[in-house]
């Protein structure tokens, strides 16, 4: 059980990020509705808090810009918005993806062919 | 009161999890803090909650102050420890304190000492030279 936990907390660094970019890529989402998303995934589910400081890191790093706005119903959300070099950054780990993936099928023997 | 309850609840995981964020810059645990408590906030209001169980139940999905936490020292690119982070970084301010009384009344030893040292050295000296002034005097 406990390698299981390590395998999918390893391969969720590094990639949980570019998902989270592609999330809010076509339309700003507020944090709640992120984590919700990520939430029905089995793959990636991880704690909800979790999310959080990942969104703070993405921002920091100019990928993501945010701000508060009022809500129909309920508190203030915060809505995050893909920033030009949050953009840029999401089509570079597309390409690299997959080539990446190629190779990781190909050695591991997953790929298709 | 069962609101009272369930603000508690919230208060209190709230600063469990502040309390684990340590020395994080103070801004980066302003926004964590913020955005739970939004969070917590919203699933509330969204969702109609009203029973402590069901405020409870966000909470865990949240996941615990520890975890929660940790995650958030590993996104500030910090190598602190996943566990007790307050206790670590509390340590040696603990035991600088504990010390510092020691070291002072160490320094004063030494201070003595050096002294007692100077004394003795400079009264060898002296008994030194007196022999040697006479005999320089007669020639």
């Amino acid at each position: 059980m406990a390698e299981v936990a390590q395998l999918s907390t390893s391969l969720r660094r590094g990639t949980l990020e570019f998902c989270v970019l592609a999330m809010v890529e076509g339309e700003d989402r507020y944090g709640t509705e992120i984590v919700r998303r990520f939430g029905e995934e089995r793959n990636l589910a991880a704690s909800e808090g979790t999310i959080y400081p990942l969104l703070s890191r993405l921002r920091r790093a100019g990928w993501l810009d945010s701000k508060w706005s009022e809500s129909p119903a309920g508190p203030p959300r915060r809505y995050y918005a893909l920033t030009d070099s949050g953009r840029s950054a999401l089509e570079h780990f597309r390409t690299e993806w997959v080539s990446f993936r190629q190779t990781v099928d190909r050695l591991v023997g997953t790929g298709e062919a | 009161m069962s609101t009272n309850k369930t603000d508690d609840a919230v208060a209190e995981y709230l600063r469990e999890v502040e309390v684990r964020l340590g020395s994080l810059p103070l801004l980066q645990r302003r926004e964590l803090l913020a955005d739970l408590e939004a969070h917590i906030a919203g699933e509330r209001a969204e969702r109609h909650v009203q029973s402590e169980g069901e405020v409870l139940e966000i909470l865990e999905r949240l996941g615990s102050p520890e975890v929660v936490a940790a995650a958030a020292w590993e996104e500030a690119g910090t190598t602190a420890p996943v566990g007790p982070i307050p206790r670590i970084a509390l340590a040696p301010i603990t035991r600088r304190r504990r010390y510092w009384p020691i070291a002072v009344v160490a320094g004063v030893i030494l201070l003595v000492l050096l002294a007692c040292a100077a004394l003795t050295v400079s009264r060898a000296s002296s008994v030194e030279q007196h022999p040697v002034a006479p005999v320089v005097g007669t020639r």
